[in-house]
């Protein structure tokens, strides 16, 4: 936050896109979904890689349409320092929730196989596919 | 309508019912959090003397277990949300634009509706003492004690439907007091040259902002396990409890900061001025504040040690909370070191904030004891963390808020409170407090549970039990003081004059109590202490136009409006739709008009 | 295009410290705070993603065909609202009133989707209650979808004031693009949810 009363010339002047750019970026939007879509139907192709490409595509796709759409990148960088605090947060705090919960003993509490599983971390989770981190 | 209202004049005079009602004066709006959050104060105070009162011996027949929960719960519920951080924002209402310049903040109606979602969330929550039972599951609401099985009364509903309305109010306060303190600083006034109490204001914001949507969405999971059946928290069918107390504490830790940093920013103004030097280390101190902040989000699960986390999390969150002592040891030095060698002036103020170093330093001392998961495991649930929690919100806290209204009584009222019933105020408070809470450490690690309405007499307890409860009657008979001091104070004439103790900021810097518009002149910052550095360089106030024209925003009728519609909706979403949609339509009106009204 | 400018967008009457609207700054700090109402909600349904003790399992009853017409549509309303934003800023209210209507209506298209889908899931057995897939997936969408539906009613009312004889004002086009900002976060917060739900194999 070091700058001071700056006083803002590049405040009353719009982001230099064009609407054609705009339109373009739209393109590109698509495109990325319809790859993702692909992707996910053909699970195979890329095996183990596809969450991470996935979540690579969709991270491409949020920053876009941020420093696009929503104009970031033409703005003063307080704006930008201030939703950034808040995205880091709150993507460190799904991260550290899905790491804290990864091997939770407790969640097959409600199920039979808690009594007779030989140990806690060995207890499966009844119905339904493994965490989502262990693809 | 709007129009008419547009004209009315919001002039000094004008004290009526209806002004008090449309202001959007961030002085009134201030005054209003602060005695509300008074008042709110001495309910909960009520609560905590019945509760002592039932542990003065053993087995003692004052409350019977029901309402004990109930009176312990509504006590923490009361003095955090409705006490504490009222009187906290009080403060911060009143004076972020006087310390930093400015004529108001930077949305005068948003912040008129914060106060009117905070009074009626707050009756809300107490009104559950007359609709069929009080909150009885403590502040943190555990599951499955918050489930509809376990909790059958609707005291849990009030619980959260009350902090969801709560919630509201503080997420709109700190908004709009992040953004003024960022972008309505006078001429001058760099981040750097802010008073310390304006920046930590500033992490307060910020950690409000960034937790309470994470308590909000725990609070809507419990509202749905309990009146629409989900199982979010409740074992039997795939929910977790444990889920729950991460929620709740991602929000809690950063909220524990809330309640204290205002007051390390109100010592970190009284102790300079008292001692009639700049404050040691600034710069330390600021970024320290900045750290507690930033590291208080990654500490939460050390509620949790005795959940089974596991030992890599144990080792993570009992680092990151040992570190945490690290900045907050780095600003009790520096309130050390701006009273050494310094000429000290021992006025009341001056006795709370030495009070608030010397308590807070034990509470935190207690706390890095907590952060040892072994421990902790020993102290969980124990009357040892009861003692530790209070010395420091008590200790610390209230101590930094009281030290607060003696500095800042003058300046808020023009008049200045008796010295010598504010010195018999901080000795029986002190005095009081510590005989309160330092037994319970004893209590606690003799094995006394949290939370247990009776005891048996054989366990040896009772002696500590009897003085702790001494102790609370003589805690209110402190604050019993500060009334009547009050009182005598609001009777007599305006005798403060703009600048009783030769202040550094720039709220001494107008009359007291300061005009509609604070400053007749907006000043010009050229220091961290501008008032002392324009008296030490002979720079005098600049001059008042002769034809000063200063357009205030008029004031309006539309937050009253919109907080009705908010506080229908939170009524109704614990009876009937119809209450709900109301509401919603109330909400909607309010905003629309709200839009519309012509503010210049 | 700096001379356009200047004609529609006159000075900003406040003097701020760092000279950009208070509402501006209000509305970003206001969405970082809601990356973490959203962090939580997400946070919640992968915690619960496989430990729904009884069906439907989200493998299958999602819908991905169906869910992947509305993500383009939220995707197309982004592009609408951008144009509308971009019609404000250089005087060309008319564009700004078509597109701020088309954004509408497919902000309503979405909402009709998502009402489809909910009754779909509703038929085949999946409510609220029926496991933890249910009540973590209705809550987190029903959410996101509540979202959509107050910047509908925001984008609505500012197109009934567009219309007014004195229109939005001198600052029209601030309140299009603070409006516009609500919008595209809504939609970037799809684009995580839909990854997150429907994309990655369940």
């Amino acid at each position: 936050m070091s700058h001071e009363a700056h006083a803002a010339e590049s405040h009353e002047e719009h982001p230099p896109t064009t609407i054609r750019e705009y339109v373009m970026i739209g393109l590109v939007l698509t495109v990325v979904t319809i790859v993702e879509l692909w992707a996910s139907y053909n699970e195979p192709i890329l095996g183990s890689l596809l969450v991470p490409a996935l979540f690579i595509m969709s991270a491409f796709k949020f920053a876009v349409v941020v420093a696009m759409f929503m104009h970031l990148r033409f703005e003063h960088s307080l704006l930008w320092k201030l939703f950034s605090f808040g995205l880091v947060l709150g993507t460190a705090m799904i991260l550290a929730m899905t790491l804290l919960f990864w091997n939770d003993a407790t969640d097959a509490v409600g199920g039979p196989e808690f009594h007779t599983g030989s140990t806690l971390n060995e207890a499966s989770k009844p119905g339904g596919a493994p965490a989502p981190a262990k693809h | 309508m709007a129009t008419a209202i547009g004209a009315m004049t919001h002039t000094e005079e004008d004290y009526g019912l209806w002004s008090w009602l449309t202001t959007v004066d961030h002085k009134r709006i201030g005054a209003v959090y602060t005695v509300a959050g008074f008042l709110f104060f001495l309910v909960g105070g009520l609560e905590a003397v019945a509760v002592r009162t039932q542990l003065a011996v053993p087995n003692g027949t004052v409350l019977d277990a029901e309402s004990y929960n109930q009176f312990f719960t509504m006590h923490a519920l009361t003095m955090i949300f409705l006490a504490i951080m009222p009187m906290g924002a009080g403060f911060f209402n009143y004076f972020i634009p006087l310390q930093i310049g400015a004529r108001d903040v930077a949305f005068p109606r948003l912040n008129a509706l914060s106060l009117w979602i905070f009074l009626g969330g707050g009756l809300l929550l107490n009104s559950s003492f007359f609709l069929g039972g009080a909150p009885n599951g403590g502040w943190f609401g555990y599951a499955p004690l918050s489930s509809i099985e376990y909790a059958k009364t609707s005291g849990m509903t009030f619980y959260v439907v009350g902090l969801l309305t709560l919630g509201v109010s503080t997420l709109i306060a700190s908004l709009n007091f992040a953004v003024t303190i960022i972008n309505m600083r006078a001429p001058g006034m760099s981040m750097m040259r802010l008073p310390v109490f304006i920046w930590m204001v500033l992490v307060v914001a910020f950690l409000l902002i960034l937790s309470l949507p994470v308590l909000t969405v725990g609070l809507l999971q419990l509202y749905f396990d309990r009146v629409w059946g989900t199982s979010f928290f409740s074992p039997a069918t795939g929910g977790d409890p444990i889920l729950w107390q991460h929620i709740f504490w991602i929000f809690g830790h950063p909220e524990v900061y809330v309640l204290i940093l205002p007051s390390m920013g109100i010592v970190s103004e009284v102790l300079p001025v008292m001692s009639k030097k700049p404050l040691f280390g600034y710069s330390a101190i600021v970024f320290a504040g900045a750290a507690i902040g930033v590291l208080g989000f990654g500490v939460w699960a050390h509620h949790m040690f005795t959940t089974g986390l596991g030992p890599v999390p144990q080792v993570v969150f009992s680092a990151s909370t040992m570190a945490i002592g690290i900045p907050t040891g780095i600003k009790i030095f520096n309130w050390l070191g701006t009273m050494y060698g310094g000429n000290i002036r021992f006025v009341t103020a001056t006795y709370f904030s030495v009070a608030f170093i010397a308590m807070f330093t034990i509470g935190g001392i207690s706390g890095v004891m907590h952060a040892s998961p072994p421990v902790d495991g020993h102290h969980q649930d124990s009357y040892f963390v009861v003692a530790h929690l209070h010395y420091v919100l008590f200790g610390g806290a209230i101590m930094g808020i009281f030290s607060g209204l003696f500095y800042w009584f003058p300046k808020m009222s023009g008049r200045m409170l008796d010295e010598g019933l504010g010195k018999i105020t901080f000795w029986l408070m002190f005095v009081g407090m510590n005989l309160t809470f330092f037994p319970m450490h004893f209590l606690g690690l003799a094995g006394m549970p949290r939370r247990i309405y009776r005891y048996d007499a054989d366990l040896g307890w009772e002696t500590w039990n009897m003085v702790a409860t001494l102790g609370s009657y003589t805690i209110a008979l402190s604050v019993f003081i500060f009334l009547i001091n009050v009182i005598k104070t609001m009777r007599k004439d305006k005798d403060a004059g703009d600048d009783p103790w030769g202040g550094a900021t720039l709220e001494w810097a107008t009359s007291s109590p300061p005009p509609a518009h604070d400053f007749d002149v907006i000043p010009e910052v050229r220091d961290r202490d501008p008032l002392w550095h324009d008296r030490d360089h002979g720079i005098a106030r600049a001059a008042v136009p002769e034809h000063n024209h200063i357009h205030m925003p008029p004031p309006s009728y539309f937050p009253l409006i919109v907080a009705l519609g908010a506080l229908l909706l939170a009524v109704g979403s614990m009876t009937h739709l119809s209450v709900l949609g109301l509401g919603v339509v109330i909400c909607i009106y309010g905003v629309w008009g709200w839009a519309l009204e012509p503010t210049d | 295009m700096a001379a356009a400018a200047h004609e529609t967008q006159p000075a900003t009457q406040h003097h701020t410290t760092m000279g950009i609207d208070n509402r501006k700054v209000l509305m970003w700090i206001f969405l970082a705070s809601e990356c973490l109402f959203f962090g939580a909600l997400i946070s919640t349904y992968l915690i619960f993603k496989g430990d729904s003790l009884v069906g439907p399992y989200p493998k299958e009853i999602l819908n991905i065909p169906v869910t992947s017409a509305s993500t383009f549509v939220l995707l197309m309303s982004s592009l609408t609202m951008v144009l509308a934003v971009y019609g404000a800023q250089h005087g060309r209210l008319g564009m700004m009133k078509v597109m701020l209507l088309a954004t509408v209506l497919l902000g309503i298209g979405f909402l009709g989707f998502q009402a489809y889908e909910f009754t779909e899931f509703v038929h085949e057995g999946l409510g609220l209650t029926t496991n933890q897939f249910g009540s973590s997936f209705f809550v987190l969408t029903s959410f996101h979808g509540a979202h959509v539906t107050v910047g509908v009613l925001y984008l609505l009312s500012l197109l009934l004031a567009s219309n007014r004889r004195t229109g939005l004002g001198h600052d029209r086009a601030l309140h299009i693009d603070l409006a516009g900002l609500y919008w595209h976060f809504v939609d970037v917060i799809w684009i995580v949810i839909f990854t997150i739900i429907y994309l990655i194999p369940n």
